[in-house]
């Protein structure tokens, strides 16, 4: 079964992926996809626009490097905005979460 | 927020390389998948299939991350000006029209606008100018006269305020002054200022050159930039140098900032009288010296105020003459410019409401080419514009007509500014600072964009109703959007007519005015009369060896005086072209002359009634009342047998007669002038009222006494103005033909004698009506250009109406209407829309009118003469405007008419 995105959580998650190192495009949206276990409804292609969002936003910079299989590819990784906003987002995300769960509990 | 703007502009440099990158990542992203897919078991189609479906859309991904780098709406917007370009080149007169109209409304106001920036809005040269203000002091019972201070009051005042910083004082009197001691330049007569102890400081400006004098060095003085640039053309070692005031040499010791001004921009020079000496004027009740403070920080002059009236008692008590006397304080901006204020503002309002009107006629143009570009808007919206899309077409398209009419109104500004300073306001002073700086360039510039919001939303909100979609299916004709894109029009007229209505009784209040002013007779022939104003050296008087009776200086005339002014009359007598020649002490028509306080022996005078007993007071030699023509009703007039030592006498007006005289013959009666050493004067004759003030509305008392009769002690205020004697001629022809002449002559007398003026009555009595005269320039041209733009919106309008009724006149005309008929119904319906318009503008012009009572003159704020000239005059014009439209609406032809349905 596949689910919507909540808006504004696609940057949430690919901050995420990329906290651990520097990842070019196709490798965020496998660790996404795989992470989710094929949970989320995400064209690949959405990816893009939103990974340029953020470049244009400052959390992120890109470089130019050669994959795993010898190929060029765009890396993507973490500006130190970038990190700050990752744990607001995060922090924010789990008090709606559980915000939300309180509501659905009592009701 | 700073950095993605960075970050944008950074990318567009390197956008080509970019999209090829961008596509490089696309390809690797998807043969890797491709090939991840193909080492799980699939099959190359199957792989590819599935890594496109899992990619979505290739082409939107591209099409949002450009977005993500795009300016928002930047684009949009430069797409909407293209074709607002190009759309505008197709309706060249349309865009023309709007700008020109816009620009009329822009221009009027940048210039009120620039005037008023440069007047009221400027600061003073100082440091914190807004802290530094000017006390004056009001008599009992008249708190909005502003007078000045003797020494006694200001010593009160300085010692017992707690509001202040600093305090100083000035006292204005006129030097003949020359560079050389020897006279080899012609002296000339300047105004300087005694300075008090702290005076200088109080305004904490340094000099340009040099310093300021100390307290004490009495000889040295400071002159202004002007003197400095005129008399020693700018030498730049000026410092050290000396100036001879009535021959004294002086020591220069510093040239004042350009521009630095203490009470008024015409006082030259600047030197010190310290404090001790002002207290021997102590109990002077002469009020010549103003008064000026810099305020505590953070006090304002409100609160300055009311500590000042808890002082006023206390004043009263310590200086019996000032008891009831009032204390005001304003800022010195006030003091210097207050005066400007209302007329400026009241001009602002005006060019608003010429503005508003230049936006109906362009929001009405809008409108009519609305309703033209029905079709164009309709297969925009069948083609998938929204309506806000639309909208902001529009209001593109309306900002950028009103950018260009304020870029135009800018430029006339320019020129504007330039014009209105160099003829109407020519002598104004507080004007001299007056110019486009940026604080005009960014209102001009809210303005055009508020112009393009206010004149564009409705007819933008009309043009894109979705009623007028149906539009496209139809022949082009929308029967209900057009109806109330009329209405709206209409509404537009209404309000047009009502605002141009406004400004014409404006502007015909101020042009009575100055009919009336004008028109209404002064008392004397003011026609071939020059008078050259002759200021006297104080070598004429003798020192202070006495005292009035409150202590105030006094001074001795010795006869020396009246034999050179006697001198002077008599050979100015003899020019030639020259019929009678006489002194006097206030010009005619020119200047305030003193205000005397007087009794008649005999005559009980209660407490209430002795302000009222005064009387303006004419020193004058002979044949005055023969070289102003003033009718002499009663007895004789003043001549040369009225000497020193003879019976003292006096003439009186004919309004001094009537109130002080009732039922008596004035003629053989005694006065007592409240002047010092003055004895009892036997009134000789009664002479016809002067309105000496042309602004006065009733006749004032007024009482002549011979030149040669006043006491030889006189105070030093007054010794002041009887030493620069105003000599006045009577010449057969124009007195301009005799003026040099008549400066040759005073040569001959004495080559000493500085001239400071020479001028015709009639030209500076012109001058006392200049601001009642460009106020009615100003807004005559104003109401003038609203008139004729409300006229052409009457007429667009009109011209609409026929040409959409033109099929409804058509089947009138079949069905047997008459000519008369068809104009009714055309005129009738200009008719309607001008008479609601005028009926508005009665109201608002109603409420509108006492804003300018202040400047009208024999005629009151809402005078119905003037309302009904302004309204009919403009529903006559208004007519004659329709009667064009309604005559085509004549020429409909039935046939054709019918042919279009």
């Amino acid at each position: 079964m596949t689910q919507e995105l909540l808006p504004g959580t696609l940057y949430m998650m690919v901050l995420r992926t990329l906290a651990s190192g520097p990842l070019h495009g196709y490798a965020i949206a496998r660790r996404i996809q795989d992470a989710s276990r094929g949970g989320l409804q995400i064209e690949d292609g959405s990816l893009y626009p939103a990974l340029n969002r953020m470049l244009v936003k400052g959390w992120l910079k890109a470089e130019w490097g050669t994959s795993d299989n010898n190929r060029r590819a765009r890396f993507y990784q973490l500006t130190p905005e970038g990190r700050k906003q990752l744990e607001r987002e995060a922090s924010d995300f789990d008090q709606l979460i559980k915000s939300i769960q309180l509501v659905m509990r009592s009701a | 927020m700073f950095g993605e703007i960075l970050r944008k502009l950074v990318h567009l440099t390197r956008r080509n390389r970019f999209e090829e990158d961008f596509d490089a990542e696309i390809q690797f992203h998807l043969e890797t998948r491709i090939a991840d897919l193909e080492s799980e078991g699939l099959s190359k189609e199957e792989a590819v299939a599935q890594a496109r479906r899992e990619f979505g859309s290739r082409a939107r991904a591209s099409e949002e991350t450009r977005s993500a780098w795009n300016f928002a709406g930047l684009e949009q917007t430069i797409a909407d000006v293209r074709f607002a370009l190009r759309s505008f080149a197709r309706r060249k007169t349309f865009a023309f029209a709007s700008i020109l109209c816009l620009a009329i409304g822009i221009t009027a106001n940048a210039l009120i606008f620039s005037l008023v920036n440069g007047v009221l809005l400027r600061e003073l040269p100082y440091p914190q100018a807004d802290r530094l203000t000017s006390v004056r002091f009001s008599p009992p019972n008249q708190s909005d006269q502003k007078l000045g201070s003797n020494s006694g009051t200001y010593f009160f005042v300085r010692d017992h305020a707690d509001v202040f910083e600093r305090t100083g004082a000035i006292r204005i009197t006129g030097f003949s002054a020359s560079p050389d001691a020897k006279g080899e330049t012609p002296p000339e007569w300047i105004q300087g200022a005694w300075t008090s102890t702290g005076m200088t400081a109080v305004m904490g400006v340094e000099p340009m050159l040099g310093r300021w004098y100390a307290d004490e060095s009495n000889p040295d003085l400071v002159i202004s930039y002007r003197l400095w640039k005129r008399m020693y053309h700018g030498a730049p070692d000026i410092v050290g140098k000396k100036i001879y005031l009535d021959s004294i040499p002086s020591n220069i010791v510093g040239v004042a900032p350009e521009g630095f001004q203490t009470m008024n921009p015409d006082i030259d020079l600047w030197r010190p009288q310290p404090d001790r000496n002002l207290a021997n004027a102590l109990r002077s009740p002469n009020r010549v010296f103003f008064m000026f403070a810099r305020l505590k920080p953070g006090i304002s002059v409100e609160q300055a105020q009311i500590r000042l009236s808890t002082l006023e008692p206390g004043l009263g008590q310590e200086l019996e003459m000032n008891r009831g006397w009032g204390i005001r304080i304003e800022s010195l901006h006030d003091a210097y410019v207050g005066f400007m204020r209302r007329p400026l503002l009241v001009l602002q309002g005006a060019v608003l409401i010429l503005l508003l009107i230049a936006c109906a006629n362009a929001a009405s143009l809008l409108l009519a080419q609305a309703a033209a570009r029905q079709k164009e808007f309709a297969v925009r919206v069948a083609l998938g514009s929204s309506r806000a899309r639309l909208i902001r077409q529009l209001l593109v398209e309306n900002t950028m007509l009103s950018l260009a009419g304020g870029a135009a109104g800018t430029v006339m500004a320019w020129f504007g500014v330039q014009a209105v300073l160099r003829t109407t306001f020519a002598a104004n002073h507080a004007l001299q600072d007056v110019s486009l700086d940026w604080r005009v360039l960014a209102f001009t510039f809210a303005i055009s964009l508020g112009t393009g919001l206010v004149f564009g939303v409705l007819p933008a909100m009309q043009g894109s109703r979705p009623a007028l979609m149906n539009a496209v299916r139809e022949s082009g004709r929308s029967l209900t959007a057009s109806v109330s894109n009329s209405r709206l029009r209409g509404a537009f007229v209404v309000a047009q007519v009502a605002l141009a209505l406004v400004l014409l009784t404006g502007s015909g209040l101020l042009i009575r005015t100055l009919i009336r002013l004008n028109t209404t007779d002064t008392g004397l022939n003011p026609r071939n009369v020059a008078v050259i104003q002759v200021p006297f050296s104080r070598t004429f008087y003798s020192g202070a060896n006495r005292q009035n009776p409150t202590g105030g200086l006094l001074v001795l005339f010795d006869g020396r005086f009246d034999a050179l002014s006697e001198r002077v009359r008599e050979r100015l007598e003899q020019v030639p072209g020259v019929l009678h020649a006489t002194a006097a002490v206030t010009p005619p028509l020119g200047g305030a002359p003193r205000r005397v306080q007087f009794s008649r022996p005999g005559v009980n005078i209660s407490e209430s009634e002795q302000g009222i007993w005064s009387a303006e007071w004419y020193p004058v030699s002979a044949n005055y009342f023969e070289t102003l023509e003033i009718p002499v009703k009663a007895g004789r007039a003043i001549d040369s047998n009225d000497r020193q030592k003879v019976r003292p006498v006096a003439m009186i007006n004919e309004a001094m007669a009537r109130q002080f005289f009732p039922n008596q013959d004035p003629i053989g009666q005694q006065i007592q002038l409240d002047v010092v050493d003055d004895l009892p004067r036997e009134i000789v004759g009664i002479v016809g009222n002067v309105r000496q003030d042309r602004y006065q509305t009733r006749p004032q008392p007024q009482v002549y006494v011979p030149r040669t009769q006043l006491p030889s002690f006189m105070d030093m205020t007054m010794s002041f103005e009887i030493l620069v004697p105003s000599f006045i001629v009577r010449t057969t022809g124009d007195p301009a033909t005799v003026m040099p002449a008549l400066r040759a002559a005073l040569h001959d007398v004495s080559p000493a004698l500085p001239v400071s003026s020479i001028r015709t009555v009639e030209e500076y009595a012109a001058g006392q009506l200049q601001d009642v005269q460009q106020y009615a320039t100003l807004l005559s041209l104003f109401g003038g250009i609203s008139v004729v733009l409300a006229l052409t919106g009457i007429f667009g309008v009109m011209v609409n109406t026929v040409s959409q009724r033109t099929n409804e006149i058509g089947i009138r005309v079949a069905l047997g209407a008459t000519a008369g008929d068809v104009l009714r119904l055309v005129i009738g319906q200009g008719l309607k829309l001008i008479g609601a318009g005028l009926t508005l503008g009665f109201v608002v012009a109603l409420a509108a009118t006492p804003a300018i009572g202040s400047f009208l003159w024999g005629v009151s704020a809402n005078d119905p003469l003037t309302f009904a000239v302004a309204a009919a005059g403009l529903a006559g014009i208004a007519l004659l405007v329709c009667y064009f439209p309604a005559l085509r609406a004549l020429r409909v032809q039935p046939v054709v008419a019918l042919r279009n349905e």
